[in-house]
């Protein structure tokens, strides 16, 4: 028993040490982690690229880092950042600025959580009239802007125009019902009847299963007048044609073997697997991007892109429907180097900033001023199209609304389900309803905890009146916001 | 000499390292759960009383039931296949076969490997075209299943993947399957007793606290189930992987409700405390009728 | 130790073979996973996606033709496979593993530090001090076994939150200074069972509590202590859930959340590198498994004795 016993901490001991001589040889000479230059204030900024766009949004870090030399700027790749950052500054130890997606804004700007842009030095230039439409929607709050832009898009049908050449189809599809029959005639089965080429299928790539009511006239969700919550509309009869088109479709494909043929491209999207490039799925709504990851991975590919296409009763040529998105960047309260991060934040939105790093990323420019190199230098071939649907009076946003995140939750299961043949009415009505009762809620606590700040006592008369401000401010925007939605 | 100390303050500071830690950082957060979970809470702004409003919201959310019984489901397959299956295996190490020390390693290895490479390489093996679970089932002529894509899957991929880490059930049976006294077996022997009564009415009552042990213990580890989802399928697809600790999660941490988390969490305190009395309620039912 | 015994017994017929058949399948079902994760970390991505799926890789050219299993050209290959592969994923632009190896070993090493002192404190006031309510406080050190961390994650986050410690490394180590449950029960299982003589004379000697527990005690828990010791570095080096909660920068990423990171970046990351990425965080604990591992699995198997 001792002799084994010794034999046992020898052991150990010998492993430890071995694992301490291993650690010694890994031991980073230098972290990759750049270190700021001596005598410059250190601003960190999280932000979620990876890849080709990460390098770019590197190169513009760059590019101010150059072009002074007070502030130094360490950007650090964040995943899962839209929970990382909450948790991070309700943690009291946030990042100086943070790259996150404009659905975050309502639920930040509701606690409190942002310094407004609007309050900056120098950003009064930043107003309505510096962002398309869509744009400057994003970005703002309750009639404050809370971010500014760091990149954004609009999406758009892309196809392969050497299939549709070999199925003799010789334009993209306008309406519903061409891209199903387009995308019938370009469908091929193997034997067993699992999928070789789907022509279309409204869940590759998975991120915007919610988008279907867009086309068909529908919406996700209506705005609030003054002082009410707003409402979720998606088992609307439009949301319920748009998803009752999906069950149709999965149906056709094959509910299973249609499932099975999404789900092994997974991972894949924007790799050298995608199906988009591997020519397994000639269609795909997909994002500017595209270009960027097609001349990398596919540089032989022959496609095009065009607006989406539309339910026929709602097609109108001068007035595409889309979805705008955009990448936001946000100083959070309590940055420990504000100021300096407001100051990178008001670098990024020069127009020659935000346009290289959208040329770089192959995005579209979220600014209504549009430099003519743009168009004319930009390596993305269709970027003309992207640029159109960004300026479109029938361009989407997602829901304004804190309850977002979990409404896209329940969106991609109820996606799930409607393509496993659950009954549309039945699944739309449960996601509206439930997401319905959490804006109701929630709508109803920010009342409370706004009358709470108003009336606390505990408060100092300072921060009571800075308060007090803030509250009348914000309802007072909160009207103006309701009436520009409306 | 010194004044001798009484010897309960004596002990008590002897377990103070446990007792302070005890305190601080389990009963301390339990609490403030059960305070949140009275109210509206975000992470990024204060915390708003709302009394029971967090408990009714749940009866009428139905994601909360899919996910109360995905976690059931998972819960009672993994401990009831798992426990057969580590206990199967556990007599066949203790029959002293050639090749039992590599086979008693392998089976153990497996609860070394951190979950994070074990969603990974389970990722990997459930996909449908190029997994080497299909490529069993193939060879067998099953499938192929898109494990991880359909809903009516994806909860037992799941479960066969937790099978996995049932080392530890497999080598506390068989250090309670060596302590069985000899004798016992041979009374049975003299009865004339055939191997499976045997084991059942020799083997088994006499490895009863262990069985108690990997039963409430492996109970408790599978309705913690939580990163496995959380890397490999998000709760999806259709929810079917939507565990109570994934929504647990959401909440807190993504859809910044940590007062509605918190209140979540409560139930499943409850629901821990409730099977383990189950469990130790029925371990006693079952040692009296020995006794008898 | 059993093996006269165990030579004795293996006498029977055919039964018995096809009993050890069963159980090395059994065997080799479980190492499987493992085996062909670490195949794939060999193979070339093609490979890791073609739908006829072989164990080894195969290093097929153009025409198809693959080298022989057992030729230097497959050697050659395998060799230089491997190196790309794992290079790739240990030098891939999105993580730092150098780091997380130096985060984690930090982290790992403190909590092992702490965890066996503290534990041993407390498990000597749990098992050589007779006091009154020892026992009830036992059964409570039991019970904390049940409350999963996915029920205090959150409040804990918020206690540490109060405390300032987040953003440090502080919520991965300093708790295991205070001692764990499970370390707790296995080294008092241990001490239970060393006589009662020895440090009662050492007592007569005029020798004090923390005497005996330093000079007696604990020299004759060392294989107790090491078993305890193993099982908390591996506890702390695969731990994914703390770092993930507490942890945001990623400059205090542990390997395991970048191993999460690697894996789910943009785009995907080619199958065989990522397993090459989850090997190399594996590795340390995969060594000293084959070093320890009969300490190791007994160290685990006292847990379900009764006392």
């Amino acid at each position: 028993m001792s002799g084994e016993a010794q034999s046992l901490t020898r052991r150990a001991a010998l492993t430890v040490m071995a694992a301490g001589g291993a650690a010694w040889a890994f031991w980073p000479r230098r972290s990759r982690f750049q270190q700021a230059p001596a005598g410059r204030k250190e601003v960190v900024y999280w932000e979620k690229w990876t890849d080709q766009e990460g390098a770019a949004a590197q190169r513009m870090v760059d590019w101010f880092n150059q072009s002074q030399d007070r502030i130094w700027v360490t950007k650090l790749t964040v995943a899962d950042i839209g929970a990382k950052a909450m948790v991070a500054i309700g943690g009291g130890d946030p990042p100086d600025i943070v790259g996150l997606w404009s659905y975050s804004i309502p639920q930040y700007a509701e606690a409190g959580a942002l310094l407004a842009v609007d309050t900056l030095a120098g950003a009064g230039h930043l107003n309505e009239s510096y962002y398309t439409p869509a744009v400057w929607q994003l970005l703002t709050h309750e009639g404050k802007q809370w971010a500014g832009v760091s990149t954004c898009h609009s999406l758009a049908l892309y196809y392969n125009r050497a299939m549709f050449r070999e199925a003799g189809i010789d334009r993209p599809p306008r309406t519903i019902a061409e891209l199903d029959a387009c995308a019938e005639r370009l469908t091929r089965r193997e034997s067993d009847g699992r999928l070789r080429v789907c022509g279309f299928h409204q869940a590759i790539p998975d991120w915007w299963v919610y988008f279907w009511p867009f086309v068909f006239g529908g919406d996700l969700y209506e705005p609030g007048a003054r002082g009410t919550p707003g409402r979720a509309t998606v088992a609307s009869a439009e949301g319920i044609k748009a998803f009752e088109w999906v069950s149709r479709t999965a149906e056709r494909l094959g509910r299973v073997p249609g499932r099975a043929f999404a789900s092994s491209f997974n991972r894949s999207i924007g790799s050298a697997d995608d199906p988009f490039f591997n020519a397994r799925v000639p269609m795909i709504m997909q994002g500017p991007w595209t270009a960027n990851f097609a001349r990398v991975y596919a540089p032989g590919l022959e496609y095009a892109a065009a607006a989406m296409p539309v339910d026929e009763a709602v097609y109108d040529e001068a007035s595409p429907i889309t979805l705008i998105e955009a990448d936001v960047l946000m100083v959070p309260k309590g940055s420990p180097n504000a100021e300096a991060a407001a100051e990178f934040l008001l670098f990024t939105q020069r127009r020659d900033v935000h346009e290289r790093l959208a040329m770089e990323q192959c995005k579209p420019s979220g600014l209504r001023s549009v430099s003519e190199r743009f168009e004319s230098e930009h390596p993305h071939p269709y970027i003309a199209l992207h640029n159109d649907l960004m300026q479109s009076s029938r361009a989407r946003i997602q829901p304004r609304t804190r309850a977002w995140k979990q409404y896209n939750d329940m969106m991609i299961a109820a996606f799930e389900a409607v393509w496993g043949g659950a009954d549309v009415g039945a699944e739309l009505r449960r996601v509206e309803a439930r997401v319905q009762e959490v804006i109701d809620l929630s709508a109803e606590r920010l009342r409370r905890r706004r009358e709470a700040r108003l009336g606390d006592p505990g408060e100092g008369p300072q921060r009571r009146g800075a308060a007090t401000t803030q509250e009348v401010e914000a309802q007072r925007w909160s009207g103006a916001a309701t009436q520009e939605g409306a | 000499m010194r004044r001798r100390w009484p010897t309960w303050l004596v002990g008590l500071a002897w377990v103070s390292p446990w007792l302070v830690g005890f305190v601080w950082f389990l009963a301390a957060p339990v609490a403030m759960s059960l305070f949140y979970s009275f109210t509206d809470y975000s992470l990024l702004e204060k915390s708003v009383p709302v009394g029971l409003a967090n408990y009714r919201e749940m009866l009428g959310d139905s994601l909360f039931w899919v996910s109360l019984r995905n976690t059931l489901v998972y819960t009672f397959a993994s401990v009831a296949v798992g426990g057969a299956m580590s206990l199967g295996i556990a007599v066949l190490l203790e029959r002293r076969l050639p090749g039992t020390g590599f086979v008693r390693a392998a089976v153990f290895l497996p609860t070394l490997v951190p979950i994070v490479a074990a969603a990974i390489g389970w990722r990997y093996m459930f996909t449908t075209d190029n997994g080497l679970i299909n490529a069993g089932l193939k060879s067998v002529g099953v499938g192929p299943v898109d494990w991880l894509g359909d809903p009516r899957a994806a909860l037992w991929a799941m479960v066969l993947m937790g099978l996995w880490f049932y080392g530890t059930s497999v080598v506390i049976y068989t250090a309670a399957l060596r302590d069985v006294p000899r004798s016992l077996y041979e009374a049975a022997a003299i009865d004339g007793l055939g191997a499976w009564r045997r084991f059942v009415s020799v083997t088994l009552p006499s490895m009863s606290p262990a069985v108690l042990f990997n039963t409430v213990m492996s109970t408790i580890w599978s309705l913690q189930i939580f990163a496995a989802p959380l890397l490999m399928t998000r709760g999806g697809p259709d929810n079917a992987t939507m565990v109570f600790s994934l929504y647990v999660y959401r909440n807190a941490f993504e859809y910044g409700r940590m007062g509605y988390a918190s209140a979540l969490a409560w139930v499943q305190i409850l629901i821990a405390v409730a099977l383990t009395l189950v469990a130790l309620g029925l371990s006693r039912k079952l040692t009296y009728y020995r006794a008898a | 130790m059993s093996n006269g015994s165990g030579t004795r017994r293996w006498g029977g017929g055919a039964g018995r073979w096809m009993l050890t058949a069963l159980m090395l399948v059994v065997g080799l079902m479980f190492l499987a996973p493992l085996f062909w994760m670490f195949a794939t970390s060999l193979k070339p991505a093609a490979e890791t996606l073609s739908r006829d799926v072989g164990v080894l890789p195969r290093f097929a050219d153009e025409s198809g033709v693959a080298p022989g299993k057992l030729s230097g050209a497959y050697a050659e290959k395998l060799g230089s496979q491997a190196a790309a592969n794992y290079s790739a994923a240990f030098d891939n632009p999105v993580t730092d593993f150098r780091l997380y190896i130096r985060n984690t070993a930090l982290v790992s090493v403190l909590s092992v530090a702490g965890m066996v002192l503290s534990s041993a404190i407390a498990a000597y006031g749990f098992s050589r001090i007779k006091w009154r309510g020892r026992d009830s406080l036992f059964l409570v050190v039991l019970a904390t076994m049940m409350i999963p961390f996915t029920v205090i994650m959150a409040p804990q986050y918020l206690l540490y939150k109060h405390m300032g410690w987040i953003g440090t490394f502080a919520p991965l180590w300093v708790p295991a200074w205070f001692g764990g449950a499970f370390t707790v029960f296995l080294l008092r299982q241990f001490f239970l069972g060393i006589p009662r003589e020895l440090d009662e004379a050492a007592q007569l000697d005029g020798c004090s509590h923390w005497g005996s527990f330093w000079r007696i005690i604990l020299p004759l828990a060392k294989p107790a202590l090491a078993v305890a010791a193993l099982l908390q570095f591996i506890a702390s080096w695969n731990d994914f859930l703390a770092p993930l909660v507490f942890i945001n920068q990623q400059k205090q990423y542990t390997l395991m959340m970048g191993l999460a990171l690697y894996e789910r970046q943009h785009g995907g990351t080619p199958w065989n590198h990522v397993m090459a990425a989850s090997f190399i965080t594996m590795a340390p604990v995969l060594v000293l498994f084959l070093f320890t591992q009969r300490a190791l699995i007994e160290g685990v198997a006292t847990q379900g004795l009764k006392e």
